[in-house]
């Protein structure tokens, strides 16, 4: 398809200061677990982005000094002069693809646990912060706080002389001591830098200042400025007032400006910042850019998980902002800015919101994306997203059972390295396996863009076959002939309540009036029954799904969990407070560290996880949302008969996705996708070895103050 | 109960196709696939095979070497023989032409069923197959949805505009072109694509069959005098308030769904 | 060889005639132009039982003869036509004969061209009358392009001309439009003479080849996305789950099956069975009228194979414009409202 040239506004050049974006996109600042200490993975993945198309690429928050730690969550680093040499080469890479390099400066205040580096936290005022245990900070003096501001300018310095195009001195998202001052919830000063919004505004304005005056000349300068605490509350921030006013203080001083809203800690707040797509679509902060936008004569750059260019386009042309910024369509698609460049829109791998990415940031493990198997790979395994080899043995048939994240992303990749003939086999009447039920939970449609954008590069394959309404046995499969077989069978939820916490079933599973999500499901919600009891230990998105879609079929819903909240998991994803609030707003209640024991048609039998003494409850129904097991017995009759693989000529039988072990849908997607691009390896079981980025021992280290 | 299936390899447009006036895309421009409409075909001859309990079911086309895949897919599905019938005079040749060639093939197959697509998706005329069985003096029914035997009859369902269903009794021998759904084609396993590869395909041309130049020259129908490309207007634009604009669509489906 | 033979249809099918089909009044304004521009006097030929019967409907501007055959049975029988057609054109030697591209003829036409050795060409979008004879204009390669075409060497033509196609004289000497311009009853030009009428001595006993067991109407509604002939979709114009119902009832009204965009199934509105795209279904009913939906090219890979689009979004820059048909730029919900009035 040609490019619509509605979409042209997309690829004009914005200059910022002394440098110029090639064209509006702009790939804003986000968490990826590798820091500065693994810097190949750190340049690899912006490289990435450079290379597909974005005018610019950002490191996540990276701290100016040591007092600034926030171990165990990972975040760039530029204490001393390695630090800049192990990030330079993230700029070195993006400018090869012609794009700007951006760090994203940050003194975490007193929300930096200083885990590692022992120095006690400082900010504007004496506090603890909500999330840290048994830490407070102490206030700053002037000193302290000139002190401060050097950091920064001494980063800043840094990045200007290994290559960085752009610095950007964050106060977003309620974790930066930048935004705290601005903040009458944290500031209780008296004096010059605290009380009214210009004083408040006046440490982080500063530091703007300073850092212009000393690499102005050779960087564009911007701020990431949260525009909205998304609780109307004036001791936080509101469009309309103190953004606004910050904004016109500031904008003398800034190239442009880089806004988003909402904050990722909400034990108070309403909202959120990386919104989940069970909460909104694109650009759902629009109406905090809007009200600032009359604030400014300088670019704006916004984020929205823009995945539409139709949305973006429309977005430029309305005047709101001038630069679409995006992390999480960053992460989904490296290659969008020059898919719709080329008019490429139907392999456009669009974002589903899941906040898998997140999440690994918020357990200190490398980034991961639902939708791109090979994010965070680019380094440590040399994975393009949009380049695959002709595997040595492309003149082998492949079949591939089970359409579900799996095996369609298997079948694909076999198909882009050129396998001569890959059937993709499903039972089902469609694509999608497990994902099928999932995506029409309540809330979580945009999930089924897994599957959508599989199915329509399956369609596009023409060495790959789609065969739907076909279940195959294991006479059919030993019989269908294909040299190479991959199992991709998926899982099934346990009737027995098998669970992590006991690891033993529960007595009662077998009544009738006891169900798996996959029957809650099949009925949407309408079991039979008024009140229904869904029990988790799970503690992901399946009880929750299962809450919902009960409630909306009119039942009285219970959840009982194992973990001391619900929907623990989604913590890390950033839906847990929300979906908390949401759940008992609508009436459902909630029951935590607790154990169901066991099920009688008349009584349900609970153990607190924190006293001894058995306790009761009863519903007409229970849910089970326990744990998974493998559908595997395909898998193990093949094994079992290796004289017969032999005699039919299949070479090898290999599994992947749930039916290897039960996993999130992003693993099951890396699985399928490891074997396809390792399909030609003496061993394709065995994943290859990956590259690793350890420090050299005996290599002379420098202290750090 | 032998069975002739005609299928065809149908032509698609690459993109970025700059015409020069003449008559004919140059082969770079053209990917081929086998017609849509041919594995229900295939699949009603393989059926009626099946219910009669034995025959022989031959695949045939008048195509280049582009269009052995259709021919491959039709073995691989499990048709008995294969035959290609081609001569690069026939490069954009009408139904006619095409139907003439068939005619002679069909005349030294004999067989007791003729099956085709209903039409192909590239040039949509839904007339080889009622061509060649007025050549062949067959009787014939069109668009057919439904297939069974009667003894040495075929009842059939006939698709009419609007969806409504003629079901026909009709004595062998018959030609009968399918529609889309009329069944379930099975789909080949790779086994059986392996196999299909390693058939022979009969390929013969149409002098061989007994039909000379001139012969075939007449046959033809129509000419292509040029292609162009077609000129895409934007929507005509119904103005008015709503009341203005639903009579007007009303107005617009009534006389597209009756015309 | 001179003179443009029509095929008429009789609306309601042979059994139970209500008039003539539009697409019949089609032919015959194209018939009429191709006459004016040098082709020879027009002809309408009705077959059928109920034939005689309905020979004044023809009495149209323009047409210069009627002439009627008789069949033995009511109902449409493929090789009756066949063997009728094969006798009017002996008879008449039409330069042009002129059908619609209607399943019955679908069922006889191109035998009798091909017995014939007569011109032929099908789905034809508009047609003129040039200095060595007719010409035709049709899709190809999936619609992709235009193909003009001539035939030379043939005294008779045979044309099954789409629905909706310009009258004669559009297509000639240029790109023209591909579009669909609605026929309808021409105005006279001017005043003429009434037609003769006639019928055409044939014995049709014994040439039919088929057996009539039974007529089945098509169920009402239900029908699935992908076969069914009108089509009624809706996007995210539609803006919240309540939309749905509410156009499934027009749609229900309208005698439409009902089929949605990407974005509703996504918010959770509307099952995936419904989707019409690049990841759902591809569907070419005769009818897609589409109620806010914008046209992402997904979608439209999905349906650009309609024959006729009809499209309403309260955005006038929506792309759906630039493949639609016919479009209004309006509140959906006031259109559908009107809509539902008038097909309660």
């Amino acid at each position: 398809m040609a490019r619509d040239p509605r979409h042209d506004v997309l690829f004009e050049p914005v200059p910022i200061g002394p440098k110029t974006l090639r064209n509006r996109f702009y790939q804003s600042p986000h968490c990826t677990s590798f820091g500065a200490d693994l810097p190949g993975s750190q340049a690899h993945i912006r490289a990435m982005k450079a290379e597909g198309g974005w005018a610019a690429v950002n490191t996540e928050f990276c701290s100016v000094h040591p007092s600034s730690d926030s171990r165990p969550l990972v975040s760039a680093r530029l204490w001393d002069d390695d630090d800049a040499r192990n990030l330079g080469r993230m700029a070195e890479l993006a400018h090869e693809h012609g794009a700007l390099a951006g760090v994203e400066l940050w003194h975490g205040g007193c929300v930096a646990g200083n885990l590692e580096s022992r120095l006690p936290a400082r900010s504007v005022s004496q506090m603890t912060d909500e999330s840290l245990y048994s830490t407070s900070c102490y206030e700053l003096d002037k000193a302290g706080i000139r002190e401060i501001q050097g950091y920064y300018v001494a980063a800043a310095r840094r990045a200007r002389d290994v290559g960085f195009d752009m610095i950007n001195i964050e106060g977003a998202e309620c974790g930066a001591i930048t935004q705290h001052f601005l903040m009458s919830k944290f500031n209780r000063r008296t004096d010059e830098y605290g009380g009214a919004l210009e004083n408040r505004a006046r440490f982080w304005l500063e530091v703007v200042e300073q850092v212009r005056e000393a690499v102005g000349g050779d960087c564009a300068i911007t701020a990431r400025l949260c525009v909205d605490t998304l609780n109307d509350n004036p001791l936080g921030i509101r469009a309309a007032e103190e953004a606004y006013q910050f904004i016109e203080l500031g904008d003398h001083l800034v190239d442009f400006w880089d806004l988003q809203a909402g904050g990722y800690v909400a034990a108070e707040w309403a909202g959120d910042d990386a919104v989940a797509s069970r909460f909104a679509g694109e650009f759902s902060h629009r109406e905090y850019i809007e009200a600032v936008r009359p604030a400014t004569r300088k670019p704006i750059a916004a984020v929205g998980r823009f995945t539409n260019p139709d949305t973006m386009a429309a977005a430029i042309r309305s005047g709101v902002i001038d630069i679409i910024a995006a992390a999480r369509p960053s992460i989904a698609d490296p290659f969008l800015p020059q898919k719709i460049e080329q008019g490429r829109y139907d392999e456009i791998r669009e974002c589903i919101g899941c906040n898998i990415c997140a999440s690994r940031f918020g357990q200190g493990a490398p980034i991961v994306c639902t939708q791109n198997a090979t994010l965070g790979e680019e380094f440590r395994r040399g994975w393009h997203p949009e380049r695959f080899t002709k595997a040595s043995n492309a003149e082998k048939t492949v079949l591939v059972v089970g359409a579900g994240p799996a095996g369609m992303e298997c079948a694909m990749v076999l198909g882009k390295r050129g396998l001569s003939a890959v059937h993709l086999v499903e039972a089902a009447d469609a694509l999608g396996g497990s994902l099928r039920a999932i995506s029409a939970y309540p809330h979580l449609g945009e999930w089924g863009r897994v599957t959508t954008y599989r199915q329509i590069q399956l369609d596009k394959l023409d060495n790959v076959e789609v065969i739907l309404k076909r279940r195959l046995d294991a006479e059919a499969v030993f019989t269908y002939g294909a040299e190479v077989v991959v199992v991709a069978t998926g899982a099934r939820w346990r009737a027995d309540g098998m669970n992590g916490p006991t690891q033993a079933p529960i007595p009662g599973a077998e009544y009738d009036f006891v169900h798996t999500p996959e029957q809650v499901s099949a009925v949407n919600g309408a079991i039979d029954g008024e009140h229904v009891l869904v029990y988790d230990t799970d503690g992901y998105f399946t009880a929750v799904g299962m809450a919902e879609m009960l409630l909306a079929a009119g039942k009285r819903v219970t959840v009982v969990t194992s973990f001391p909240n619900f929907a623990s998991f989604m913590f890390f994803t950033g839906e847990a407070f929300r979906v908390n609030r949401e759940l008992r707003a609508q009436g459902i209640e909630i029951v935590t560290g607790h154990l169901l024991s066991e099920i009688t048609p008349e009584r349900l039998r609970g153990q607190s996880v924190w006293a001894p003494d058995p306790v009761q409850w009863s519903a007409d129904a229970v849910v089970l949302v326990t744990q998974r097991e493998p559908l595997d017995s395909l898998y193990h009759e093949l094994r079992a008969d290796p004289w017969r693989l032999q005699r039919e000529g299949i070479e090898a039988v290999y599994r992947v996705g749930d039916c290897v072990a039960p996993r999130t849908i992003a693993e099951n997607v890396f699985d399928g996708h490891r074997l396809a691009r390792e399909i030609d390896t003496d061993d394709p079981a065995t994943p290859l070895p990956f590259l690793r980025e350890l420090p050299d021992v005996r290599r002379e280290r420098s202290p750090v103050a | 109960m032998k069975v002739l299936v005609a299928v065809k390899q149908v032509a698609r447009l690459r993109d970025g196709l700059v015409l020069d006036g003449s008559a004919v895309v140059p082969d770079e421009a053209l990917e081929w696939a086998p017609n849509e409409w041919d594995a229900f075909a295939l699949e009603a001859a393989l059926r009626l095979r099946e219910d009669a309990g034995g025959g022989e079911v031959v695949v045939a086309t008048v195509g280049g070497e582009e269009a052995e895949e259709s021919l491959r897919a039709g073995l691989a599905m499990g048709t008995d023989r294969a035959v290609r019938v081609w001569d690069p005079s026939l490069r954009g040749a009408d139904p006619l032409a095409i139907a003439a060639v068939l005619a002679k093939l069909a005349a030294a197959e004999q067989p007791e069923v003729i099956l085709c697509g209903a039409q192909a998706a590239d040039a949509a005329n839904a007339a080889t197959g009622l061509a060649l069985a007025g050549l062949l003096d067959l009787a014939h029914v069109t668009v057919v949805n439904a297939v069974e035997r009667d003894g040495s009859a075929l009842v059939v369902g006939r698709e009419l505009d609007g969806g409504a269903v003629e079901t026909l009794r009709v004595s062998l021998p018959v030609l009968l072109t399918i529609q889309t759904g009329a069944n379930r084609p099975r789909r080949a396993n790779l086994r059986a694509i392996k196999q299909a590869r390693e058939q022979p395909i009969e390929t013969l041309t149409p002098a061989v069959l007994g039909l000379g130049e001139q012969e075939l020259a007449a046959a033809a129908g129509a000419r292509t005098v040029r292609l162009l490309e077609p000129v895409r207007e934007r929507a005509t634009m119904i103005d008015g308030p709503a009341s203005a604009i639903a009579a007007r669509i009303a107005e617009i489906v009534a006389a597209e769904l009756q015309a | 060889m001179s003179g443009v033979l029509v095929l008429a249809e009789l609306a309601g099918g042979a059994g139970s005639p209500l008039g003539l089909r539009p697409s019949s009044l089609e032919l015959i304004d194209a018939g009429r132009a191709l006459g004016e521009q040098g082709a020879g006097a027009l002809t309408v030929a009705l077959i059928g039982a109920a034939a005689d019967a309905h020979a004044d409907a023809l009495q149209l501007p323009g047409v210069a003869e009627i002439v009627t055959v008789s069949t033995p049975d009511e109902h449409f029988e493929a090789h009756v036509s066949q063997a009728a057609l094969e006798e009017l054109i002996r008879e008449r030697r039409p330069a042009v004969v002129l059908a619609g591209h209607t399943s019955d003829s679908l069922a006889f036409v191109a035998a009798v061209a091909a017995r014939g050795r007569h011109g032929f060409a099908g789905d034809v979008t508009s047609v003129s009358w040039g200095e060595h004879g007719v010409l035709a204009r049709r899709g190809a390669y999936g619609e992709r392009l235009l193909a003009e075409l001539d035939f030379p060497g043939k005294s008779t033509v045979l044309l099954q001309l789409r629905a909706g196609a310009p009258a004669a004289g559009a297509g000639s000497g240029d790109a023209g439009s591909a579009g669909a311009t609605p026929g309808g009853v021409g105005v006279a030009s001017a005043a003429s003479a009434a037609a003769t009428v006639s019928r055409l001595e044939i014995d049709l006993e014994g040439t039919a080849r088929t057996e009539r067991l039974e007529l089945r109407e098509p169920p009402a509604g239900g029908a699935d996305v992908a076969e069914a002939d009108f089509l009624l979709s809706i996007g995210r114009g539609v803006g919240s789950a309540d939309g749905v119902p509410r156009l499934q009832r027009l749609a229900e009204r309208m005698g439409a099956a009902l089929s949605v965009s990407g974005p509703l199934v996504e918010a959770g509105w509307a099952p995936r069975g419904l989707k019409v795209g690049q990841s759902g279904r591809t569907v070419a009913p005769r009818v897609y009228l589409a109620l806010g939906i914008s046209g992402a090219a997904q979608h439209l890979a999905g349906m650009s194979g309609s024959r006729t689009i009809i499209a309403v979004n309260c955005d006038a820059g929506a792309r759906i414009f630039d493949v639609a048909d016919h479009g209004a730029v309006a509140d959906l919900f006031e259109v559908a409202d009107e809509l539902e009035r008038l097909f309660a």
